[in-house]
C-alpha cells in the first residue's frame, strides 16, 4: 500500500496509520508551530496533541497519528514553506522578544493598525488552509441505548460486558481502531486477555463503535459521537446518541514534562513510543534517555529494551537542565553532565479523562494524594470508572519551571515564560490566565497543557491547586469539523404537481421557502425578464393568464362547529358564510398584530375550505389547533396542501377558456364574484373559487394533486386562441400591487393591525369574542394619530426606489417603501409604503428616496388600476 | 438544550421534535380591561423554575400537549393532552 507524501511514495504496512508510516520512512519533522514555525514531530501518537496535523485529501488539520493510511492518498504538511525541513518562517523566533505575551493587544492598539497587520499574521501564524473545494461528504446517524460506555480500554469492556449481562442494549464507544486500550501497547498493563474481545464482539445486545470519539456530553444524555471512516461514501459520521445511563472509561492521558526546548523533534511521551513500537514495530529512535521518576520510568526502560532501543541514562525531571539540538534532539543536558541521544522519552505525569463529566455538570477537584484533578461528584446517570476516576493515578515530584523555550502550550506556543508574564501583568486567575495567553485553547483543547498551566499559576500566586482550580471544559472537546456538524450536503425543495410543465416552459425559479416558484417564463425566448415580465402581465389584462399557485396552503376544516372555530380565529365572520360563497380571510393575534390572511370557501354546511399564504400553512394549521385544544368543539382540521394542486386563471377572456372545459354555469349571475363551485373541469373534480388577487375575472381552481398538471397543460392548450400566457410570481406581484392588495410578511410586519393597512373591512368587531377583539376595539376606537399608515403613491418622476426605501417629509425620515413596481396602467412607478397618518390623504405629497436623491410621489388611498373593481366582478 | 420531553401520545422524545408553545397563562375576558389583554399578549412571568407551558409535537403525532418543566433543569416533571372544558 502506498500513498503520497508531496508527491513522495510512502510505503505503508496494513494497520499503518499515516504518522506510523512516515516515521517508518524517516520522516521526523511533521508540523512547525503556530507562532515560531519551531519543527515538532510525533509526541503522544494517540491523536492528543497538535504535533501531527497535516492536511490529508485537502482536508485540514487531520491527525495523522491515529487516521490509517489509505492507497493513493495526498498528505502535505501545513504551516510551512517551502517545507517542513526547511522553513523560512521559523526566522520569527528570533524575534520572540518583539512579540511576547499578548504583544498583539499591546502594540496594534488602533483599528488600522490591526487592519494593515491581519493578513500577514493570519499568513504566518496559524494551521492548515481550507480548501472550499475539498470533496468531503458527512452524514448524521441516531442511535439509543440504555447504556452508553465511553472508552475501549480494561474497565470500558468490563462496564460493557456487565451491563449487556444485565439485559441492557449497550453501546461501546472506543476512540481507537481497536478495543484493548493501554493493553495494546503497554506489557506492565497487564495481558490482553483475549476472550473478553470475543465475548464482547459475540454479544448480541453490545453494539461496538470504533474509531469514534465523543466530543460533548450535552443535557438528557445526549452524546454527541464522531465516527471516523465509517463507510467508503463519507469521511465522517455524527452520531447523536441516547443513552440512559453512561459510563465514562476514558482513562487517562500523559501529558509533558517542562524543561527548555522540551518540545523538540524526538521529545516523547513514554505512552507515545510505546504505541509506536507496539501497534506498529517502529522504534521511535536508538539511543534514548528516559526522563521521569524511578518506577515509572523502570517499566518503560524494560519495555524499550525489549523493543530494540538502547538506554543511555534515566534522568529524573529535577536534573535536567535542557534538551539540546537543533531541530531535532541530539541530547540531553543534566545537572551532572551532558548525554547524547536521539530519543527522549518523557515519563509525564498522568491526567485523567474527565473532559465529559465536567460538561455535563459533574464536580471536578484537585487531590493532593494523588497529584490529579479527580472527579468528586457525579451529574445524575453518569458514573466513571478506572483512571478517569483516578484509579490509578498516582503522580509526585511534577515541577513547572519557568523558561522561554519550556513550552507549556505546543498548539499556540505558549511558554512556561509567557504564563508567568501573564500572571505579573495581573492576569491571575487560571481562567484569565488562559484566554490572555491562549494556553489550553488551540486545537488540543487544554489535554496536553492544562495541568502544566495550571502548575505554573499556582507557583507563580503560591495559591494551591484547589485555589487555583480547572479551565471550565465545553463541547466539542476534542474539535470537530464544522462539515460534520453541518452534516448531509443537501437541501429539501418543494415542487407543485406542474413543475415539470414549467420547466418545459422555460420558467425561471425563485425559491419561497421550501418552494420552487416560476419567476417568469422566458418560453424558448432570449427577450429580457423585464420583457418578459410585460408580456405576462398584458396577456393578464388583455386576454388571460394562468399561474401555479399549489404552493398555497390548504386546510379542510370539518365539523358541527367549523363555524365556531373560525368565527373565533378570524376576524371576519364565518359561520353566517352560505354554502358555495367565499370570504377574505384575517387573522390577528391577541394585540391585534395581523398574522396571516387567505381565503375561507364554505363547500357545504359542514366544509370550509381554508387557504393561507405559502409560508404560514404550520403556523396557521398550528394556531387553529391550538385555539382547538381546550374545547370540546366538533372540528377537524386536515392539512390537504399537498394533495390539491392550485392554479388561477384570470383575465377578460378566461371565462371563454373555462367555458370550453366544463359544465359548470360560469355567468357573473350564476357564479358572481366570491362565489365558489365545485365542479369538473376536462373530467377532473375541481373547486373553483371566483376570486381576484390580480384584479381580473377569475377563477382559483383547486384539482387533486396527480390531476394538476393534465389540467394545467388542457387549459393552456384550450386559452391558446384567446392568447393566454402562463404568468409567474413577478408578474403576478406587479398585478396585484396595482391593485393595492396587501401581502402579509412583505407590505405588513410584527406591528401592523388591520386599522394601518385600510383593512377594517375585514373585522367584524359586532361579533362574539374573537382572537384579538379587544385589542382591535381599543385601536379602532382610540384611532392613534402616532401610529404609521399603509398608504399607496405614485411617483412624480422616473426612477424606481427598492423595497425599505426612506420615505422624506421636511427632511425628516417619515417612512419606508414596502413594495415598489413600475405600472403599465399609470405608466408610472408605484408602491405602497408606511407614512404618518397625517400624510395618509388623498394627494398628499411625499419625497421617496430613489437612487440617493429624492423624488416626489404623491399618496393614495385607493386602488392604482380599476379602483371600483368592476373588472373583477365582469 | 437537549432534554427530553415525554409526549402522551408518543413517549419520552427528543425536544428537538417538539415547538415551544409558551408559558401556560389565563385567557383574559372578554371585557378585562385593555391593559390586562396587553400584558397577557406581551409580558411573560419567565420563571426561573416550576413552569407549565403548551408545547406541540411537531415531528410526532402533531398535537399539542403542557409540560410541568423547571427551567432551571430542564427536568419535565409532567406531562399531559390539554383538559377539554377550558374553551
Amino acid at each position: 500500500m502506498k500513498f503520497l507524501f508531496h508527491n513522495k511514495p510512502i510505503e505503508a504496512r496494513p494497520g499503518d496509520t499515516i504518522g506510523a508510516a512516515l516515521y517508518r520512512n524517516g520522516q521526523r519533522i511533521f508540523s512547525r508551530s503556530f507562532k515560531y514555525h519551531r519543527p515538532r514531530g510525533l509526541m503522544c501518537v494517540s491523536g492528543k496533541c497538535p504535533n501531527c496535523l497535516m492536511n490529508v485529501d485537502g482536508i485540514p488539520n487531520i491527525r495523522t497519528c491515529i487516521t490509517p493510511a489509505r492507497e493513493e492518498m495526498t498528505v502535505k504538511a501545513q504551516n510551512a514553506y517551502p517545507s517542513l525541513e526547511t522553513d523560512f518562517l521559523s526566522i520569527t523566533q528570533r524575534f520572540d522578544w518583539l512579540m511576547p505575551v499578548g504583544w498583539y493587544y499591546k502594540t496594534l492598539t488602533y483599528p488600522a493598525m490591526w487592519h494593515a497587520a491581519e493578513p500577514t499574521i493570519r499568513k504566518v501564524a496559524g494551521l492548515g488552509e481550507i480548501l472550499p473545494s475539498a470533496p468531503t461528504e458527512y452524514e448524521h446517524a441516531w442511535a439509543h441505548a440504555e447504556t452508553g460506555v465511553i472508552g475501549g480500554g480494561w474497565t470500558g469492556m468490563q462496564a460493557a460486558l456487565a451491563a449487556a449481562e444485565r439485559g441492557e442494549q449497550v453501546i461501546l464507544i472506543d476512540d481507537q481502531a481497536a478495543l484493548g486500550g493501554q493493553l495494546l501497547y503497554r506489557e506492565s498493563a497487564g495481558q490482553m486477555p483475549g476472550d473478553v474481545i470475543a465475548r464482547l464482539q459475540s454479544t448480541t445486545n453490545i453494539r461496538i463503535l470504533q474509531n469514534s470519539y465523543c466530543f460533548g456530553l450535552y443535557e438528557g444524555n445526549l452524546l454527541g459521537v464522531l465516527q471516523r471512516d465509517p463507510h467508503t461514501a463519507v469521511s465522517e459520521r455524527l452520531i447523536h446518541l441516547r443513552a440512559r445511563q453512561i459510563v465514562v472509561a476514558t482513562g487517562a492521558y500523559e501529558t509533558p514534562l517542562l524543561f527548555p526546548n522540551n518540545d523538540l523533534v524526538g521529545v516523547m511521551l513514554s505512552t507515545g513510543v510505546l504505541r509506536l513500537l507496539h501497534l506498529y514495530g517502529v522504534p521511535a529512535g536508538r539511543r534514548a534517555v528516559i526522563v521521569g521518576e524511578s518506577a515509572a520510568a523502570e517499566e518503560i526502560s524494560a519495555e524499550l529494551g525489549a523493543g530494540g532501543i538502547e538506554l543511555m541514562a534515566i534522568v529524573k525531571p529535577d536534573a535536567v537542565i535542557r534538551a539540546t539540538g537543533a531541530g531535532k534532539v541530539d541530547g540531553i543536558q543534566t545537572q551532572t553532565g551532558h548525554i547524547s541521544c536521539d530519543l527522549i522519552v518523557i515519563c509525564g505525569p498522568r491526567v485523567p479523562d474527565t473532559g465529559l463529566i465536567a460538561q455535563a455538570g459533574g464536580k471536578i477537584e484537585w487531590s493532593d494524594a494523588q497529584g490529579a484533578f479527580l472527579p468528586t461528584v457525579l451529574p445524575r446517570l453518569v458514573t466513571a470508572v478506572g483512571d478517569a476516576a483516578g484509579e490509578s493515578i498516582a503522580n509526585t515530584g511534577i515541577r513547572f519551571a519557568a523558561s522561554k523555550r519550556a513550552f507549556v502550550c505546543l498548539c499556540s506556543d505558549v511558554s512556561s515564560t509567557d504564563l508567568c508574564d501573564g500572571i505579573a501583568e495581573g492576569f491571575d486567575q487560571i481562567e484569565t490566565l488562559k484566554r490572555y495567553t491562549t494556553a489550553t485553547m488551540g486545537p488540543c483543547q487544554g489535554r496536553m497543557c492544562q495541568l502544566s498551566a495550571i502548575g505554573v499559576c499556582v507557583r507563580e500566586t503560591g495559591r494551591s491547586f484547589a485555589q487555583t482550580g480547572m479551565t471550565t471544559s465545553r463541547p466539542p472537546n476534542p474539535g470537530v469539523t464544522l462539515g460534520a456538524l453541518a452534516g448531509p450536503n443537501h437541501h429539501p425543495v418543494r415542487r407543485t404537481p406542474m413543475h415539470y410543465a414549467h420547466s418545459n416552459l422555460g420558467a425561471v425559479w425563485m425559491d419561497m421557502g421550501d418552494w420552487q416558484r416560476p419567476r417568469y417564463y422566458t418560453n424558448r425566448s432570449t427577450a429580457s425578464e423585464a420583457d418578459r415580465v410585460l408580456l405576462e402581465y398584458h396577456s393578464v389584462r388583455e386576454a388571460a393568464g394562468l399561474i401555479d399557485v399549489s404552493t398555497l396552503g390548504k386546510l379542510d376544516v370539518r365539523g358541527a362547529d367549523s363555524g365556531k372555530l373560525l368565527d373565533k380565529v378570524y376576524t371576519h365572520r364565518f359561520s353566517d358564510l352560505r354554502p358555495g360563497r367565499v370570504r377574505y380571510a384575517l387573522m390577528c393575534d391577541e394585540g391585534g398584530v395581523i398574522l396571516d390572511d387567505g381565503t375561507i370557501s364554505r363547500l357545504s354546511e359542514g366544509c370550509y375550505f381554508v387557504t393561507t399564504t405559502s409560508g404560514n400553512l404550520d403556523f396557521v394549521h398550528q394556531w387553529l389547533e391550538w385555539h382547538l385544544s381546550c374545547t370540546k368543539w366538533d372540528v377537524r382540521i386536515t392539512n390537504v396542501t399537498a394533495g390539491y394542486g392550485a392554479m388561477n386563471l384570470a383575465g377578460p377572456k378566461s371565462r371563454d377558456i373555462l367555458r370550453e372545459l366544463t359544465d359548470c354555469d360560469l355567468d357573473s349571475t350564476s357564479f358572481p364574484y366570491m362565489a365558489c363551485r365545485q365542479a369538473e373541469v376536462k373530467g377532473i373534480p375541481a373547486i373553483l373559487l371566483r376570486i381576484g388577487f390580480v384584479g381580473e375575472t377569475g377563477w382559483e381552481i383547486h384539482c387533486p394533486a396527480e390531476s394538476a398538471e393534465e389540467l394545467w397543460r388542457a387549459i393552456l392548450d384550450t386559452g391558446r386562441e384567446f392568447g393566454i400566457q402562463p404568468f409567474g410570481v413577478e408578474a403576478q406581484r406587479l398585478l396585484r400591487l396595482e391593485k393595492r392588495h396587501v401581502i402579509v410578511g412583505v407590505d405588513t410586519d410584527a406591528l401592523t393591525n388591520p386599522y394601518d393597512a385600510d383593512m377594517g373591512w375585514a373585522v367584524k368587531l359586532d361579533k362574539n369574542d374573537f382572537v384579538g377583539k379587544r385589542l382591535l376595539t381599543h385601536a379602532q376606537t382610540t384611532k392613534d394619530q402616532s401610529r404609521e399608515h399603509l398608504v399607496g403613491f405614485v411617483l412624480q418622476a422616473p426612477g424606481l426606489p427598492p423595497d425599505g426605501a426612506a420615505i422624506v417629509v421636511d427632511g425628516q425620515p417619515a417612512g419606508r417603501v414596502t413594495s415598489s413596481r413600475y405600472s403599465p396602467a399609470k405608466t408610472a412607478g408605484i408602491g405602497l409604503a408606511w407614512v404618518k397618518t397625517e400624510k395618509a390623504q388623498e394627494g398628499a405629497l411625499i419625497d421617496v428616496r430613489v437612487d440617493g436623491g429624492l423624488v416626489k410621489a404623491k399618496v393614495t388611498m385607493t386602488p392604482f388600476y380599476d379602483p371600483e373593481g368592476r373588472r373583477l366582478r365582469q | 438544550m437537549s432534554f427530553q420531553l415525554p409526549c402522551p401520545n408518543c413517549g419520552n422524545r427528543s425536544v428537538y421534535e417538539f415547538r415551544f408553545g409558551g408559558e401556560m397563562k389565563q385567557t383574559p375576558g372578554s371585557d378585562a380591561p385593555v391593559s390586562e389583554w396587553q400584558n397577557y399578549r406581551f409580558n411573560r412571568v419567565n420563571a426561573a423554575g416550576i413552569q407549565a407551558e403548551w408545547w406541540f409535537h411537531r415531528s410526532g403525532c402533531r398535537q399539542w400537549l403542557q409540560a410541568v418543566r423547571n427551567t432551571i433543569s430542564n427536568e419535565v416533571l409532567e406531562s399531559f393532552l390539554p383538559p377539554e372544558h377550558r374553551g
